[in-house]
Formats: C-alpha cells, structure tokens, sequence
C-alpha cells in the first residue's frame, strides 16, 4: 500500500486531466487541435495502412476459400435473377415515360450529389464502429450527413468533422439508430439498431416480416431520406404471439472492408431531430 | 532523445490501433496496442515513463478516432496501480508473471470501463455480451501480442526492471 501511495498525487492529477479532456470534448475545444494532428499524421497512417491492407487481404482470403466459392455460387444465382428483374423495371420505366409524356407530366430532379472519400482508419472495438473518411469541412461536409457504400447501401452518418477528415458512425455502432422499414412490407418499419459484435437488429417492428426481406431507410425523422436499401432480414425470431419479434439483419455492404464510400452531400438532415443515427 | 523514443513509440501504437488492429481482427477482438505498449514500457523501463505515455497515449488515440481522450485516460489508469499492487503482493512473483498479470488486469479494466462508457453513451447495457464478445477473446489477443513482443524482448536481454517509484528518478530516467 506504501508504493500506491505514492502514485496519488497522480492519479488524482490524471483523473482531473481525463474531466478536463471529456469537457473539452464535449464543448469542441479539440476540434481545431485534433483537425491539425489528422492532418499531420496521416502520411503514417497511409503508410500503415497501404503496407498491411494487402496482407490482411491475402490472409482473409486464404480463410475464406470456401465461403467464397459457395458466395459466388449464391450471387451467380442472385445475379441472374437481378438481370432479369432489371430487363423488367427498363421495360416499366419506358412504359412510365411513355405515359408521363402521353399525360405532359414534368420531371423532377431525383438525382442525388454525392461525394467519394477514401477510408483512412477505423477504431472498431465491439461497442462502437466508427471509421475516418479523407474528406471534411473543406470539401463541404458538415456533421449529420449520410453516408453509404459505393454501391448505394447505407454505412451511417457524420458525427464529427475537421477541415480536412470526417469521423462517421456505422449502423453497426452500438449507438446508432435508424428508422427503418421493410421493402413493401405494409408498415412494418422499426428502429435499426447496431449490437456489441457488429450485428443489426430491427427493433419494435411489427408487421409480416420474413427471412430475406429487404430493410431500407423509412426516411421519419428527418436524419435519412426515404428508401436507402440498409440490409435483409437473416433471422427472424419470436412466436406468432409476441408483439415485436426478434429481427436479425444482414448489411448489404461489408463495412468492414470497405476503402471507398460516398457521402451524399444533396441531403441535409433535419436539425430539430431527437438524435436518431447520430 | 530518449523521450522522443517513446513518444514515437505511443503514437505508432495508436496509429496502429486504427489503421493495422482492426485488419486483423481475432474472434471478433482486436488488440489495446496502446495500452499494450504502456505495459511493456512499465515492465522494461519502471513506471516513469508510464506515468508520462499513459495520458499520452490517451489523448494520441482520441484524436485519432472517435474515442472520448478523457474516458481512454481512465481506462488506462490501472495500469500503474497495478504494477505497483504486484510488486508489493507478498506473492513469489518473477518478472514475466508480474507483467502478464499487470496486463491481464489492465486489458479486463479498461475494456471493462470503455464498454460501461459505451453503455451510458446509449449502447444497450448488454453485460453478458461484454463478457463473452469483449473481455475474452479481447483478453485473449491481448495475451498473445503480449507475448509475441515480450519473449522476444527478454531473449534479447532485455532484463525487467521494478514498479517501485523512486522520488526524483523518473524525471531524469525519462
């Protein structure tokens, strides 16, 4: 006890150091210091990443052989039935244009502006999941922005930003929430939360939800617009009797792996919002 | 010169956190390589320099993600307390237990404390999850970086030092 003893005058110096650092936190004051610390260790942080990336690459498909090939085996099959789903809804579309100028009906602009950033780190441990994209305030972003894979599926929002990097919240972070419904499904839509170990569940959804459906944003609170696909429903469990039964969900995109993504910078998320997906 | 060592030491910990740690991922968990190199610091040099990377350290892995610096520094805190608590113990400890049991106790109170942060930050309060999501396979990894940087480090001679603080030592050993 004698030798701890003489560790308390600091430790107690530490403990007021870490109140000082959390209020400082809170109020932003490390905004500007951390902004210039980002932006001078990133050539490290390339340096890092660009020398193990391709080796944990090389070592990730070494272990995953098999579940790849039976991967491909499914998205060969999935593939052919989207070609021809797709050979469907550009026939539907012609059809609607036809109509839309048959009835002299105008077109809105339903495009989206959206901003590519490359993925320069990511602090995942189990109950958070964030990752640091190369782009921030100086290319526009501002906090509360969506932001989704290349391919158009959700990854989460804007929590933070510096002049020249944006921290973003996975939907797999354990405080993220995102209203989200069932594709089609009549009002079956819930809150999407993110669990300890990276895992998705749909919570407080009712309705006729099966193992396969497609879960995308429902666009109420104003934190994401309408119809951003998220992810399928894996597992679906609870008796018929059960008010709200136990929704599991699959992302869409591997966010784990993810180098590149999009930030949509056409939406600007509502400001009088009760903090849902931040 | 020394202290610069150190410092690049901390924040090639920190860098590697965010940008190697998570490419490699062990049952899910991911090494503390902060608080890892904390640990060997205190076990090779004395808790000088600890007493100097701890908050360092903390502040370094803040700001590069997304982590509270000041929730990080509390997490890291029992690394001391700890090392001096085992070399007090009336146990017949040698160096390497003293050390694996430093960061055993270390790694289970800082996941322990990041883990209830991220429960009053609104994670859900899932405590059997960090049980057995977190605190094992994390403790694990941790185990094992432990070791692949420690035998090493003792077969190259280097010899353990104490965590008895001496007054107006570490200033100077720093």
């Amino acid at each position: 006890m004698l030798t701890l003893n003489r560790y308390s005058w600091w430790l107690g110096a530490m403990v007021g150091l870490a109140i000082l650092l959390g209020v400082a936190g809170q109020l932003g004051v490390l905004s500007p210091v951390q902004g210039v610390f980002l932006r001078v260790t990133g050539p490290v942080e390339g340096v890092l990443t660009g020398i193990f990336r391709p080796v944990a690459g090389v070592l990730s498909s070494v272990g995953e052989v098999d579940d790849l090939r039976a991967e491909n085996a499914r998205l060969r099959v999935e593939n052919e039935g989207l070609r021809n789903e797709l050979a469907q809804r550009q026939q539907d579309a012609q059809r609607v244009k036809e109509l839309e100028a048959a009835l002299g009906l105008a077109q809105g602009d339903t495009s989206q502006s959206r901003l590519a950033a490359n993925v320069v780190h990511r602090d995942s441990s189990p109950f958070s999941d964030v990752i640091t994209i190369d782009r921030g305030s100086n290319d526009g972003i501002v906090k509360g922005m969506v932001v989704t894979s290349t391919q158009g599926s959700l990854m989460g929002t804007v929590t933070r930003v510096t002049p020249t990097r944006s921290f973003v919240r996975l939907i797999t972070d354990t405080r993220s929430n995102v209203r989200a419904a069932v594709l089609g499904g009549e009002g079956a839509d819930g809150i999407l939360r993110g669990n300890p170990g990276r895992t998705l569940t749909l919570d407080l959804a009712q309705g006729d939800i099966k193992v396969g459906d497609t879960i995308i944003t429902a666009g109420l609170g104003g934190a994401f617009p309408y119809g951003i696909p998220i992810g399928t429903v894996s597992s679906v469990e609870g008796s018929t009797q059960d008010l709200f039964p136990k929704v599991t969900v699959e992302p869409m995109t591997r966010l784990g792996t993810a180098t590149t993504v999009l930030v949509l910078m056409s939406f600007v998320p509502e400001t009088l919002d009760t903090g849902a997906g931040r | 010169m020394r202290a610069a060592g150190w410092f690049a030491l901390v924040f090639g910990a920190a860098a590697a956190q965010v940008t190697v740690a998570p490419l490699f991922p062990v049952a899910g968990a991911v090494p503390e390589l902060v608080l890892l190199t904390v640990c060997l610091a205190g076990a090779f040099s004395g808790p000088g320099p600890v007493m100097v990377l701890t908050p360092l350290g903390a502040v370094m892995l803040g700001m590069l993600s997304d982590r509270d610096p000041g929730l990080l520094l509390v997490a890291y805190l029992p690394v001391v307390v700890l090392g001096a608590l085992l070399e007090d113990a009336p146990l017949p400890l040698g160096h390497a237990a003293r050390t694996y049991g430093m960061t055993l106790g270390a790694g289970l109170a800082a996941r322990t404390v990041l883990g209830v942060g991220a429960m009053v930050g609104g994670a859900p309060a899932a405590f059997g999850t960090l049980a057995t999501a977190v605190l094992l396979p994390g403790l694990f990894v941790d185990m094992l970086v432990l070791t692949v940087c420690y035998v090493p480090l003792r077969l190259a001679g280097l010899e353990g030092g104490g965590f008895r603080l001496r007054r107006g030592r570490y200033v100077a050993g720093l």
